[in-house]
């Protein structure tokens, strides 16, 4: 382990140590740890730890913007599970998965058959699919008691209303990728860092791009409900970005986005509590941005105080 | 916005007569197919430029950071006192602000070389978003953002939603004591202080004018007071910014054609020429908010979007000139357009939503079937090259056999398909399409080449040769 490593372990260590110690900080400042926050808070934490492990791959496969594709794509497989299977939660995930995963599956047929590039597919696929699962809500709405369905959180979220049952599918989740994570790490890596030397050396590309797309897909479905439609893409991608600019290596970066955004995550849920009428989602997006914003710059190496006293440096040294 | 929409209906009257104005701008269906087809226009000929530049996804980032601006400037205008109206120049000049904020930002934290550009993108729009919610939800508690009318627009109801334009009868009436049409009346003036019946002999009385006063033209009409209703002209809100923007990116096209042309294929040779390309993407992404603004009333934050790529990436598909690129995009946004309305009343379903999916079902028959592009097309051009491949094959391979010692076996029409290592009934095919076209012929057990066949090889060498 290199020098520099351990600086950044111990970095990594000193963060966890600080959101820790922010809990018993928040309730000397007077938050009131009762049951729904407490729920709310750990449900924000556990959903941004999922974010950062997914974002992490999705940051690095330069493929930051596929989860608002994907969460724009899933709501005609929401709507379309309502129509056959009615208020089932699960029927609604796995509808919400099912095109979501199609969503991806059409953005890259499309880029590799066609001359359009991935953004022009991304666009196409995003709004066309929310466009039908607009048109097929509307249709529900026509037929039955619109409150009734209650289809609106998916888009906008409802983050507050995190009960004991989100936190444990959560923590499933997270236990999940997180094994899913390790057992295919280093092929994982490779994928990441150097796809063409992973085909050449015989690993299975298609089924393991599928395999993280996959993870990627229920990352976004699992948060849809809480963040929300658009707010997805953020959560996505702030914790890793913000990760990116403290390390090199990609373990150190996965920790430190699991640990940014379950930081944003629970700090958005806290400081919701705070006040009347704060949106939780929202708040969340927002103190993952500030994370963002400190660590492009005050990042050792990489951040941009860091860059302009090197130029001044090295205009001393000429 | 006003004064521009006087000088429309001046113009139009010219044409027309009020009656029949107001009977066209009071028909929803033929102002949701007019604002359909102005949206269509607005966005499918900047949509274009921003799939040729692969930013379509900053569209979508500018079509959710106007959000932020439209609320910014809403509180804005709330905290100077000002009566905020969503149709507001302001308002909608701060939502193109924030549209241009996105992009700048995003390029700021591109520039620093911290960040990939998809990823800048990412975080840029989810913030303004986020940020924009929570100022509705702090600030503006009454105003329920509404996911329908964020989401989808209201295209369906624009018709209702209109500025009225008096044409004659216009004058306000004023009605003063003397007027013969001033109505006097009597009221007692102590009945209620000494608490006595107006009957009473105390009570005493005074005459007053009892519709006196300034009224409007319409008040003046309904209190009777005039004899000719005044004429007026309804003309729905999202009219004129939806004509000014189409407008604007028509003007926008033909005026810098080549600048956005060059630009758009080769930046680099585009600065070389000094036409600053930077100045021009600028405009290009001003124009985009503003229209994607003006489009927001009508189809909503995330569906503009798809009025936008959708278009542009189909007209791409069909064609390799930019100037057909420009027409056939509109083309196909208005039908589409046009259709979705008729396909949403049929269903009862969302407008503009099924506007988009009837634009995506263009879409994916044009991915099938262009005949340059297409699905089905490549699919046949490759099936006809290993065709085209295997028949090359087989007939060389009996060119290079047939005056040698081992003709006879090299090719017998029963082990033919081992020598080339194919299945029989592969051989079997190929030999029957060249024997159809008297490439080869069958001598008893042997397959020859005719003359012609020979000649085709022959041919096909050299040309392979000039290679």
């Amino acid at each position: 382990m290199s020098p520099e490593d351990r600086r950044v372990w111990r970095f990594i260590g000193a963060v966890a140590l600080c959101m820790a110690l922010s809990v018993p900080l928040s309730m000397a400042l007077g938050v009131q740890y009762d049951y729904t926050l407490t729920h709310v808070a750990l449900g924000g934490a556990l959903l941004g730890a999922l974010c950062g492990m997914a974002g992490t791959f999705a940051v690095l496969r330069g493929q930051s913007l596929i989860g608002d594709t994907l969460s724009h794509a899933a709501l005609p497989g929401v709507a379309l599970a309502f129509l056959l299977f009615g208020r089932e939660p699960l029927a609604l995930l796995l509808g919400a998965a099912a095109t979501g995963g199609l969503g991806i599956l059409l953005v890259n047929w499309l880029s590799s058959t066609t001359r359009l590039k991935q953004d022009a597919a991304m666009g196409i696929v995003l709004a066309a699919f929310f466009a039908i699962g607009v048109a097929l809500l509307s249709y529900i709405q026509g037929r039955a008691d619109a409150r009734q369905a209650g289809l609106d959180k998916f888009i906008f979220g409802q983050a507050a209303a995190i009960i004991a049952r989100d936190v444990v599918i959560l923590g499933a989740a997270c236990l999940l990728i997180g094994a899913l994570l390790l057992a295919f790490w280093k092929e994982f890596k490779l994928l990441t860092f150097d796809p063409d030397f992973a085909r050449v050396n015989g690993l299975p590309t298609g089924w393991l791009n599928g395999l993280l797309s996959t993870l990627i897909v229920i990352v976004c479905v699992i948060g849809l409900q809480l963040a929300g439609v658009i707010l997805m893409v953020g959560l996505l991608i702030a914790p890793a970005v913000a990760a990116r600019q403290w390390t090199r290596r990609l373990e150190q970066m996965i920790v430190l986005a699991m640990l940014f955004g379950a930081f944003s995550g629970g700090s958005g849920a806290v400081l919701s509590a705070l006040e009347r009428g704060l949106p939780t989602g929202p708040l969340m997006i927002a103190v993952a941005c500030g994370l963002v914003l400190v660590a492009l710059l005050f990042a050792p190496q990489r951040g941009v105080l860091w860059q302009l006293r090197q130029r001044r440096r090295l205009r001393g040294e000429v | 916005m006003q004064g521009i929409e006087r000088l429309l209906i001046e113009l139009l009257l010219k044409f027309t007569t009020a009656e029949q104005l107001n009977a066209f701008f009071g028909n929803p269906r033929y102002v949701a197919l007019l604002i359909g087809a102005l949206v269509a226009v607005a966005t499918a000929l900047g949509g274009v430029f921003l799939v040729l530049r692969k930013q379509a996804m900053t569209a979508d980032a500018i079509s959710h950071s106007v959000l932020f601006g439209i609320v910014a400037m809403f509180l804005a205008m709330l905290a100077l006192g000002q009566k905020p109206d969503l149709s507001a120049p302001l308002l909608l000049a701060g939502a193109a602000a924030a549209g241009v904020g996105t992009v700048v930002l995003t390029e700021l934290i591109e520039r620093s070389k911290l960040v990939k550009n998809d990823a800048a993108l990412g975080l840029v729009f989810p913030f303004l978003f986020a940020l924009a919610v929570i100022l509705v939800t702090r600030y503006i508690p009454n105003v329920h953002l509404d996911a329908d009318s964020v989401m989808v627009g209201e295209i369906g109801v624009a018709w209702a939603n209109a500025n009225s334009h008096c044409l004659a009868n216009c004058a306000l009436v004023t009605i003063t004591a003397d007027d013969p049409r001033a109505r006097i009346a009597r009221r007692c003036v102590n009945c209620a202080a000494e608490g006595i019946s107006p009957r009473d002999p105390r009570a005493i009385f005074e005459e007053y004018c009892s519709n006196c006063g300034t009224f409007s033209a319409a008040e003046a009409w309904q209190r009777r007071l005039i004899s000719a209703p005044p004429e007026l002209v309804f003309i729905p809100r999202a009219l004129m910014p939806l004509s000014l923007a189409a407008l604007a990116n028509l003007l926008f096209v033909l005026i810098f054609y080549k600048e956005l042309k060059l630009a758009s294929f080769d930046p680099d040779l585009a600065a070389a020429f000094g036409f600053k390309p930077a100045l021009l993407s600028y405009s290009l992404l001003t124009l985009v908010s503003l229209t994607a603004v003006a489009a927001f009333d009508a189809v909503g934050a995330i569906l503009v979007v798809a009025f936008f790529v959708i278009p542009a990436a189909a007209a791409y598909l069909l064609t390799e000139r930019l100037w057909q690129m420009l027409a056939i995009a509109p083309a196909l946004s208005v039908a589409a357009s046009w259709l979705g309305y008729e396909v949403a009343r049929l269903l009862d379903i969302s407008i503009a939503a099924a506007m988009v999916s009837l634009l995506f079902a263009f879409f994916v028959l044009i991915w099938l079937l262009s005949p340059c592009h297409g699905l089905l097309s490549a699919l046949i051009r490759r099936e006809r090259q290993r065709r085209l491949f295997t028949e090359q094959l087989l007939l060389a391979h009996l060119y290079n056999h047939q005056r040698t010692a081992e003709a006879e076996s090299e090719s017998a029409r029963r082990t033919l398909h081992e020598h080339l290592n194919w299945t029989s009934v592969k051989t079997a095919r190929c030999l029957a399409r060249l024997r159809a076209r008297g490439l080869v012929d069958f001598e008893a057990d042997r397959v020859r080449l005719t003359a012609r066949g020979e000649a085709l090889v022959l041919a096909f060498r050299a040309e392979l040769m000039a290679r």
